[in-house]
């Protein structure tokens, strides 16, 4: 079908908000707009992060599962202890897949649960004197860990605990760093401050242990940030860096060290990946070390060499030749995948609801593939986020900040995508509904999908999805038969 | 007083930030802007002020500072 | 770099010799890694019984568990009910958490909403969340019931179910008739199951703890199933089916099987089938209340016991052979309906592939981790098959399983030198499966890693995993499956037996070494 107009689209947000009560409308009609690229700020158009309504269904989780899950569980060499009750460090255990390489429960621990399974009597009582045994128990069974982090569930702040004179005490007595971490999951009104804790945390209890220790440094060193390494993300981004002449002397968080988050101050420039999730901490190394940061995409090969070129802005000739020299290596690869994927896929309009970066950064990669982005929002972003989204969306496309359950399903029943990219707990909904879908946080157990190898496995997985035979079969042929008919005479 | 840090957008314009609320916003305005006496009371796009002690400019942003809230947008 | 016509995923791209190098250089440059002797000592040292011994006087704590957090089970015990949206009070991650969770093992959507309690919930009380958000969830969800449980958040400050959505329909916020059942549900007691048990009787207090007058045992000539926390679809249908090939008349109390299982046709039905009001109105007049589950529905079973007056028959879950004999001729006892040639027909057919199967399984050793019923029950069914369980781990039995579990094991050779694990978790069992091999562990996803772990070693030491429980993510449609009665007992065993004979091929494949016992017939 065709795109709707603006009126048409603002209608539809109207009419979707009629179920809401009044209060409820009020708030959720701040978060839902029509794109306009001549708005200079999102805020004018479109209000975020702010808590929740009661009652919707939205998808966002807690601070917990900021930290927890996204910053710190992938840091590979620490145990990252769930402190309080069982549920959340299970919940998040190995689902993320941020890829890492090591001898799991040796010297490696990412796809673990270290919990401490706090019963009645620890609420009741505190959870201090566990936590400093746990952790005694941990060195003792697992002696190769670089250090613990203790990642607050909801409880700790409520029952008044002080993990943090239990972690400088555990620290001095087996010497490695212990961080705690006040992620609770009531503070905030996402994961979105769970990030930020995170950062904070990092900033206090990492970054300075090394500051007066040498460094054997180059001039071109760079840190990449705010890369998880889902499906192995991080290492198509790297090896690329590498190839145009960069040293990565570190890489956060996903398959990072703790070593590799201590020498990052040594960094020349900080490459931010996911923006919001990691920007507190490329401010605060840019005030206290005076390292410039960039954000970058590396989505689809147009985004990527636009970023591979920007990247090189900040150094000299033998970096700029060698950022052309990547750029012209994966030409021919490049065009060959569009070649092949284009024609399929061409015109085929896609809605996404994620988080991070990807409702803006994936857009390049799907118009590459001549695909069109009609409807994107985000699951926690903040104004900054938007501001940054306004100019990469077309004129009267969909935008939807927390959106819920409700408006999601009405939104696609309206807008009939081709294809929607978001989680897992939107994904059954729409194949239901037989809409193609792809996971586009966990990229759908494939990936990787930054960079140019990456960009090829995208475009394969959006063909098989959107072209796979399976969606046709959706009606029993002897139900509809004047519709089997027609689809018949058009095969 | 809270902690919070000024930093310059790309455009070139103030940044606020206020870590404690995650509130990020477009400083509109500073009341002293001048290499020798920087700060006092500022603006912020979403109506909130807040002061900061006026002093010299600082020589690079990004800078983290106290500063009073005056009035809270919302 | 990715060819066109060869475009590889991360398995095998990383393999490529690139990706070695950049990982290898990383690795060597900036991981700042122990010595690789160093990491395989310390591997080989975790393997040992002095390890063993070391883990096991873990007293603070917990790695790798098995069991999840009570309002998980609510959540479920919810979605059994007719057109009933499950709602949790409390941090909104929770759900989050829950709904992906359900998501990966059913692969189907699941409708849940929190009511997002914040910072300022946890100093004053989450009433205003609640008064908003039970609103909110009727207009947008149009449900027929609500289900109230609760984060830990929500109990650590207290905050009471009760008066919070009592105040809800006076503010009339929700109309005062809406069917609002509640449980607490702690997090830090119990489990998952401890959730369902509790999320239950809270949904059969709410209808039938004041409407009692005039019902009595027996008025409606059903009788009420209770199945627990049960994640295996089938289970539920092979209930239903030997009820009706019986003709027994039955209720079963959250039946999820539907919403758990809606097609692909074009729509998206966040509500399908369960437990009506009105067959839980009337559940009181049935004539008895079959529990499957029994060891996680304490308060079930009380308040069955002490409101409905049902003298709730006590069984073991009808899982194996003899537990699905004593099951039925219970059921043939209360209800007066006599066992079908049908079930006779299909008992023989069980014992017809026990027979022809023993001989693959008979000795071979199991170690089993899960929730406190299905261990027994499969613990149970191992030993009828001539096989030995040797090591029965289970995170949230108690000290009633352990004894309940010791007395079956001890009834028989093949379980007598069975060991028992309440409260312990899968790192204890890691050490097990290394220092007392066993031939096969079941249990659910999580085992993989520890299979892994035992194949590090070595291939002689590797425990294959069978995948038997909950969660299972890394599979597809086994929650299809059905574990118990005759029909789950003929799923299990074929699963048994194949995972036997495709370990023995896997072990005799060696062209010019194993050409013997390579066979065709088996």
């Amino acid at each position: 079908m065709s795109a709707l107009t603006r009126e048409e689209t603002e209608a539809l947000i109207q009419e979707v908000l009629e179920v809401y009560p009044e209060k409820a409308r009020k708030d959720r009609e701040k978060h839902l707009a029509v794109n306009d690229q001549s708005i200079e700020q999102s805020k004018k158009c479109i209000t975020s992060n702010r808590k929740s309504l009661p009652g919707v269904m939205t998808v966002r989780g807690c601070a917990y599962a900021g930290s927890k899950g996204v910053v710190w569980g992938p840091i590979k060499d620490m145990i990252h202890i769930s402190h309080g009750p069982v549920g959340c460090g299970q919940y998040s255990r190995a689902g993320r897949r941020n890829y890492y390489v090591g001898t799991t429960g040796i010297n490696t621990f990412g796809t673990m649960n270290f919990t401490s399974d706090f019963q009645e009597k620890d609420i009741v009582f505190g959870g201090d004197k566990k936590l400093a045994k746990l952790i005694t128990e941990i060195e003792l069974l697992f002696p190769l860990n670089k250090g613990i982090s203790v990642q607050s569930e909801c409880p700790i702040g409520l029952i008044g605990d002080d993990i943090e004179a239990v972690s400088k005490k555990a620290a001095k007595e087996i010497d490695k760093p212990v961080v705690p971490v006040r992620c609770e999951g009531f503070r905030g009104v996402s994961q979105s401050l769970g990030h930020h804790i995170a950062n904070d945390a990092i900033r206090d209890w990492v970054l300075p242990r090394r500051d007066t220790q040498e460094f054997a440094g180059t001039p071109y060193d760079v840190a990449v940030i705010g890369d998880y390494n889902i499906g192995g993300d991080a290492w198509s981004s790297r090896i690329l860096l590498e190839e145009m002449g960069l040293r990565v002397i570190a890489q956060w968080s996903g398959d990072g060290t703790i070593a590799e988050m201590e020498m990052t101050p040594n960094a020349k420039l900080n490459l931010i990946h996911c923006y919001r999730s990691m920007n507190y901490i490329a401010r605060h190394m840019e005030e206290k070390y005076s390292i410039p940061w960039m954000e970058y995409n590396f989505f689809g090969p147009t985004k990527v060499a636009e970023s591979l070129r920007a990247i090189a802005a900040h150094f000299d000739d033998k970096i700029k030749e060698g950022a052309e020299r990547v750029i012209a290596k994966y030409q021919a690869m490049m065009d060959e995948i569009i070649a092949k994927y284009k024609p399929r896929l061409q015109g085929k309009r896609v809605m996404l609801y994620v988080g991070g970066l990807r409702p803006r950064h994936v857009i390049g990669a799907y118009e590459d593939l001549g695909m069109e982005v009609v409807g994107t929002g985000y699951e926690f972003g903040h104004n900054d986020d938007y501001d940054r989204t306004i100019k990469d969306m077309g004129n009267a496309t969909l935008i939807y900040d927390d959106v819920t359950g409700f408006e999601f399903e009405e939104f696609v029943k309206r807008v009939k995508p081709d294809l929607i990219g978001s989680g897992i707990k939107e994904k059954y909904i729409f194949q239901k509904m037989g809409v193609p879908f792809r996971q586009m946080h966990s990229w759908d157990y494939s990936g990787p999908y930054h960079g140019y190898d990456g960009f090829a496995i995208f475009a394969r997985d959006m063909d098989m999805t959107i072209n796979n035979p399976c969606w046709g079969k959706m009606i029993a042929p002897w139900l509809k038969p004047a519709e089997a008919e027609t689809l018949k005479a058009a095969a | 007083m809270a902690n919070i840090m000024i930093q310059r957008s790309a455009k070139g314009d103030y940044v606020f930030y206020l870590p404690k609320r995650d509130l990020e916003d477009a400083i509109v305005s500073m009341e002293f802007d001048t290499p020798e006496k920087w700060g006092g009371e500022i603006r912020l796009n979403n109506g909130g002020s807040y002061y900061i002690e006026p002093q010299k400019a600082p020589a690079k942003l990004p800078i983290s500072l106290r500063a009073r809230r005056l009035d809270a947008a919302e | 770099m990715q060819q066109v016509d060869n475009i590889k995923p991360c398995y095998p791209l990383f393999r490529d010799d690139d990706y070695k190098e950049s990982l290898g250089n990383k690795k060597e440059q900036f991981e700042e890694s122990h010595p690789a002797d160093k990491i395989q000592e310390t591997f080989i040292w975790t393997t040992t019984a002095e390890y063993r011994d070391l883990n096991f006087k873990r007293e603070a704590l917990t790695v790798n568990p098995a069991k999840a957090c009570q309002p998980l089970g609510a959540v479920l015990c919810a979605l059994g009910f007719e057109k009933t949206l499950p709602y949790v009070h409390g941090s909104q991650g929770c759900v989050a958490y829950f709904r992906t969770y359900f998501n990966r093992h059913f692969k189907e959507p699941i409708s849940c909403v929190s009511d997002s309690m914040t910072e300022d919930a946890a100093v004053f009380g989450g009433q205003k969340n609640m008064i908003d958000g039970l609103e909110n969830a009727r207009a947008l969800y149009k449900p027929d019931m609500i289900a109230v449980s609760t984060t830990c958040m929500a109990e650590v400050i207290g905050d009471d179910l009760n008066a919070f959505i009592l105040n809800t329909k006076k503010a009339g916020n929700i109309p005062n008739e809406f069917p609002t059942p509640y449980a607490h549900t702690p997090s830090f007691v119990g489990s998952h199951v401890t959730g369902w048990d509790n999320m239950f009787e809270g949904v059969m207090r709410y209808f039938t703890l004041n409407t009692m007058e005039g019902k009595a045992p027996g008025q409606n000539g059903k009788i009420n199933i209770v199945p627990g926390f049960e994640t295996y679809l089938g289970n539920y249908r092979v209930m239903h089916r030997m009820l009706d090939e019986m003709g027994v008349a039955h209720t079963m109390l959250s039946d999820p099987t539907e919403v758990l299982d809606t097609p692909a046709d074009g729509q998206f039905r966040m509500y399908a089938g369960g437990t009506t009001q009105d067959e839980v109105k009337d559940a009181p007049n049935a004539t008895n209340t079959f529990l499957l589950q029994p060891l996680q529905l304490d308060k079930t079973r009380k308040y069955v016991e002490g409101t409905w007056h049902h003298e709730v028959p006590k069984l073991n879950i009808p899982m194996g052979l003899e537990w699905t004999d004593e099951w039925l001729m219970k059921v043939s006892e209360v209800t007066g309906k006599a066992i079908p040639a049908s079930l006779v027909k299909e008992r023989g057919r069980l014992v017809d592939m026990i027979t022809d199967s023993h001989t693959w399984l008979h000795g071979k050793k199991f170690g089993l981790y899960g929730d406190p019923d299905f261990v027994m029950g499969m613990a149970k069914f191992l030993t009828e098959l001539g096989a030995e369980p040797t090591h029965i781990l289970c995170n949230n039995g108690s000290k009633k399983w352990n004894k309940a579990m010791r007395a079956v094991m001890d009834e028989t050779p093949y379980g007598k030198d069975a060991k028992l694990y309440p409260g312990a978790d899968l790192w204890h069992f890691r050490s097990l499966m290394f220092t007392e091999k066993p031939d096969f562990m079941i249990g659910n996803s999580y085992g993989k890693f520890i299979q892994r772990d035992t194949l590090h070693k070595g291939p002689e030491f590797e425990v294959p995993l069978i995948r038997i429980g909950f969660p299972i993510f890394d599979r597809h449609h086994l929650h299809r499956a059905t574990t118990l009665g005759y029909e789950g007992a003929m799923q299990m065993l074929t699963t048994l037996v194949n995972a036997v004979l495709e370990k023995l091929d896997e072990d005799t494949r060696g062209m010019g070494t194993t050409d013997y016992n390579y066979d065709l017939v088996r």
